[in-house]
């Protein structure tokens, strides 16, 4: 059956422009499950069924599974929160000026915002081996709030030009050592 | 700019036309002598009828065992790169804002044990019909990775996957080994050349299981590594 | 036919390759060039009326072995190299906060 195997060689074709062209990740993923389906049917009709079946045990159903968790740990912008210790009660929605700064920000940039408050340990600590983006603070004697996060974030830098011209924040960088060179 | 893409886009359908310029004619300089002496002499001296399995166990078993060193070493990579120095009780903040449905838990465990199972039935016929070590445990890792779906909060310990994987490694090379001794070549079945077809096939059944085991755990630390990141 | 269509495949990993904004788009497209390519490499196996390699009966005429042999290890290292990349690609999240290749060449 020659037409068959033209018709769904059309389709790979047609698939593999669309993989290249889009611009939302998780449609590509549900793409590329289709693509590596219509490769092992075109593998079997050349006779090759050790191949097909490998194909689609490692292509179809553990590399998406990888993707996805891959791009999910992506899109959260960590906040620790030194102010209240010890209890954040998820469904309160989170006042003050400090928060909603925060929140304007992070959905300009399409992430989503995790605050949590009880983790100890050292700055260089949290920073480095624990991912947390920023570290929110206040002096116990006036208005101003300090935000603390590591120099070589450049989410961090945008953070900066953002905020200011609102006053009452303060904010200080945490250099690093000699990480990954 | 569109210029340089119009311009790459040019460049690729030059080098198509060249693809199809020098292919016109590749039936007749193909020539038919390896596959000739696989149809006559595959089955009588390696005692599979499943030729593919043959090669990639018997004629060149080289490349099998550089490929699990591969498996072994990418592994040991993503698992060092994912490591941190923070202590295990601090690592734990991250909750898991959502809950998976109940119809997906249930199906889940219906579905596990005929996974394992038809995952065990491919890599052990591996030597009659389309299968082997390779694809066998493809699929057991498949189902090995649904029993992190049906409890979220399930603890493994790495140490003792990379352990057995390294042990693993080790037999396989060592019994690839032993036809030194018995047939005087190294690397290949170490059952002596006149025996069986039957008896042949042993070789073939414990290598296979050996592969199998191996990618499968291989996959799965890899899953958890992944998993772990961050936590 | 088929050789010229598998090899248009290949043509279009490429280009995505080399158009492509952040790092997964680039892992994306690595797999994109390696299904063409063993697509490729099979069809130059196959003939007309060769059946499946195993061997039901002694005397019949089979297709050409070696190259699925071949094939069968390049999908395992292929899916290997991808989670590798992928690992790679979320610790330099951690440590910048951008994927985009632009940010990385522009900076010091």
């Amino acid at each position: 059956m020659p037409e068959l195997a033209l018709v769904l060689q059309m389709f790979l074709i047609i698939v593999a422009i669309a993989i290249v062209l889009h611009k939302s990740k998780f449609t590509i993923i549900i793409l590329i499950s289709a693509f590596s389906l219509i490769a092992a049917t075109l593998y079997m009709m050349n006779q090759a069924p050790d191949v097909a079946i490998a194909e689609v045990a490692i292509n179809a159903a553990i590399i998406p599974l990888i993707y996805v968790i891959s791009i999910s740990r992506q899109r959260e912008f960590i906040v620790l929160d030194k102010i209240r210790h010890g209890f954040i009660d998820p469904n309160e929605k989170l006042t003050g000026e400090v928060y909603e700064a925060l929140t304007a920000f992070t959905s300009k940039n399409n992430m989503k915002l995790n605050v949590c408050c009880d983790i100890s340990g050292s700055e260089e600590v949290l920073t480095r081996d624990l991912n947390v983006d920023l570290i929110l603070d206040k002096l116990p004697d006036s208005e101003t709030y300090i935000l603390k996060g590591r120099a070589s974030n450049l989410l961090f830098a945008r953070l900066k030009e953002d905020t200011k011209d609102i006053e009452h924040i303060k904010i200080e960088l945490i250099e690093d050592g000699d990480a990954l060179d | 700019m569109p210029l340089t893409k119009y311009i790459l886009i040019i460049l690729l359908g030059l080098v198509l036309a060249m693809f199809i310029v020098s292919f016109a004619d590749y039936q007749e300089i193909y020539n038919n002598i390896s596959r000739l002496f696989y149809e006559t002499n595959g089955f009588l001296d390696t005692g599979s009828r499943n030729i593919v399995t043959a090669i990639y166990l018997d004629y060149r078993l080289f490349d099998s065992l550089f490929e699990a060193g591969i498996l072994l070493v990418a592994v040991s990579g993503i698992n060092w790169i994912s490591q941190h120095g923070a202590e295990q009780e601090n690592a734990h903040f991250m909750l898991d804002k959502f809950k998976t449905p109940e119809l997906f838990i249930t199906f889940s465990r219906l579905v596990y044990p005929i996974m394992l199972l038809f995952g065990i039935y491919i890599v052990l016929n591996g030597h009659n019909s389309p299968g082997g070590g390779f694809q066998g445990g493809a699929v057991i890792a498949s189902a090995l990775l649904i029993l992190f779906y049906i409890d979220l909060k399930k603890s493994t310990n790495m140490r003792v996957i990379m352990t057995i994987e390294k042990w693993l490694f080790v037999s396989l090379v060592s019994i690839s080994a032993i036809s030194l001794l018995t047939r005087g070549v190294l690397f290949t079945n170490f059952i002596p050349l006149d025996a069986d077809a039957d008896l042949k096939s042993i070789y073939l059944i414990a290598l296979n299981i050996i592969i199998g085991a191996k990618v499968a755990l291989g996959l799965t630390a890899v899953f958890i590594a992944f998993l772990k990141e961050g936590r | 036919m088929n050789p010229i269509l598998s090899f248009v495949v290949i043509l279009i990993g490429i280009y995505g390759l080399a158009v492509s904004t952040n790092i997964i788009k680039s892992v994306f497209c690595v797999t994109i060039i390696e299904a063409g390519l063993i697509l490729l490499f099979l069809n130059l196996g196959q003939y007309e009326g060769g059946l499946i390699p195993i061997m039901e009966a002694l005397g019949i005429e089979i297709v050409d072995p070696i190259p699925q042999a071949l094939m069968i290890t390049t999908i395992v290292i292929g899916s290997t190299i991808t989670s590798l990349a992928l690992m790679i690609s979320i610790k330099i999240f951690h440590i910048t906060g951008s994927i985009e290749w632009k940010d990385f060449l522009k900076r010091k």
